[in-house]
């Protein structure tokens, strides 16, 4: 497979990357989403399966083969669920309906015109009546393409600002962010869940059980297991979460790039951004699940830069944008 | 032992050459299919302009010189044969239209009037999506171009009959109206 046709500095599927400052081919990256999706998948379910084995080991070691089945089935179910109902899902919490062509020509008009300049198909286009301005993209690949944006968000911007944002949400759909991002979140919140269902279980049930149970067979080995399962129910939550919010921030950079190309006006975004920023009625109150998903984080005054922050901090935004 | 290897060999040149032969085939159809983008919109535009007139000449009887580019920019359209003509059928529609919206500037009622202000907006989207449009086709254009002119597929554009395909040209509209701002229509 030959990548992106190489020479020349604006070419139509490559963009400086702007976290190493390297050309990257879109094309890449959106092979890199879809294989990394594939992975995330495979590892959900190994890890959840190896998970279930410690826990059900911990407990009672003839456990341990019932437990796999129970947490690789439910690693399978999270996955599905993941890849087909994210949309639907996401949607749903927001409080997003779909917008008419009456009622929200212009930005239906707009959404049409920056999918064709994207060569994508025209997404469908929901509406989330909200002062706040922000604005997200979901579906699993460009034909469910889904964007829905905040009656704030059009009260504020001007057309080009509009067409901007919608360009950022368009390049999530058409880099197949979203699937990669969705599983990526069903990875971690998989975990997050199987740590609090382990601790609870072996508060409840574990502790007791063994108590009764003395220390016949296979007791140093449950041992440890219980520190290993101690050590990853503790660290791997926080370890996955800290990389999933990495991943975030850089698909953010690179879809305020690949949306400033799309349009060829990085300073209509740059200037979405900061009426964003400037802006000071009250926040979204979106639910965290979904926070990650939005233009700017909804709830921007917690943890804003650190570690586990979903976007990058809009000043940098800013900043790439208007060097670009 | 020997054959093997010389079949393995034969077997990944042929992947090889399928490979680059569907990829130039694939950015002929992207840019293709891109024209054809611009070409949706170009008779969506044919469509709306004789409501616009009719809409317009209700308050603005007079202004005949506009109405007849229209007519004539509307005529080359239906009268063009291939890709080139309808660019530059579409350009003077562009360039038409902008000098109607211009006008319509000096008459208050005629802003008012609702059917008015819709379809400005209808047509001034669908001016901003061939915009795009000509933008994007002007990507797979380059895109085509790149690959049947560098390695490997330079020597396959040769047999297969590919020759580089030229770009669209972006119409400069205020070429013949120096003096008229164009507002929303071009921007």
């Amino acid at each position: 497979m030959t990548t992106a046709p190489k020479g020349g500095s604006r070419l139509p599927d490559a963009i400086t990357d702007p976290v190493t400052g390297r050309r990257i081919s879109l094309l890449d990256w959106k092979a890199t989403n879809l294989r990394a999706s594939w992975l995330l998948g495979l590892v959900m379910v190994v890890l959840l399966g190896g998970l279930g084995w410690l826990i059900g080991f911990a407990i009672d070691p003839g456990l341990a083969g019932v437990v796999v089945v129970i947490a690789v089935v439910f690693a399978l179910g999270q996955t599905a669920a993941a890849y087909w109902a994210s949309d639907t899902m996401v949607l749903s919490v927001a409080g997003a309906r779909p917008a008419t062509q009456d009622e929200h020509r212009y930005l239906v008009n707009v959404s049409e015109a920056v999918a064709i300049g994207a060569g994508v198909p025209t997404p469908r286009v929901y509406v989330i009546d909200n002062p706040a301005p922000n604005a997200f993209a979901t579906g699993r690949d460009p034909k469910h393409g889904t964007i829905a944006v905040t009656t704030g968000l059009m009260e504020v911007l001007d057309r080009q600002e509009l067409e901007a944002v919608v360009a950022h949400e368009i390049a999530h759909i058409r880099n197949y962010d979203i699937r990669f991002m969705s599983m990526l979140a069903a990875t971690v919140g998989a975990i997050v869940l199987l740590r609090d269902v382990a601790l609870r279980s072996m508060r409840f049930g574990g502790v007791a059980r063994r108590r009764g149970g003395g220390s016949s067979g296979g007791g140093r080995g449950q041992i440890i297991a219980i520190v290993a399962l101690v050590v990853l129910l503790v660290l791997a939550p926080l370890l996955a979460m800290a990389l999933r919010m990495a991943v975030s921030r850089r698909r953010e950079y690179l879809a305020d790039a690949t949306g400033a190309y799309i349009t060829r006006n990085p300073e209509g975004l740059a200037r979405a951004l900061e009426k964003l920023r400037d802006f000071r009625g009250p926040p979204m109150q979106v639910s965290e699940g979904v926070a990650h998903m939005f233009f700017t984080n909804p709830a921007l005054k917690r943890n804003a830069n650190g570690w586990f922050a979903t976007h990058p901090p809009l000043q940098d935004r800013i900043n790439r944008l208007r060097r670009m | 032992m020997t054959t093997i290897i010389v079949l393995a060999i034969l077997a990944a040149l042929i992947l090889f050459a399928i490979n680059v032969y569907n990829r130039i085939i694939t950015l002929e159809n992207r840019y293709q299919n891109a024209w054809s983008q611009i070409d949706v919109q170009l008779k969506r535009r044919a469509d709306l302009v004789p409501n616009l007139v009719e809409t317009v000449k209700g308050y603005a009887a007079h202004e005949k010189e506009v109405f007849d580019n229209v007519g004539k920019a509307r005529a080359a359209m239906a009268g063009a044969k291939n890709v080139d003509q309808s660019a530059e059928a579409a350009n003077m529609m562009t360039a038409a239209l902008g000098r109607l919206f211009a006008i319509s500037e000096a008459y208050p009622e005629l802003k008012a009037n609702e059917n008015f202000r819709v379809l400005q907006e209808e047509l001034s989207s669908i001016e901003n999506k061939i915009a795009y449009a000509r933008q994007f086709y002007n990507d797979a254009v380059l895109q085509f171009n790149t690959v049947i002119t560098t390695v490997p597929g330079v020597f396959f554009a040769g047999p297969m009959g590919k020759t580089k395909h030229v770009y669209l040209e972006v119409p400069e509209p205020d070429k013949e109206l120096p003096t008229v701002s164009f507002g929303a229509a071009t921007a």
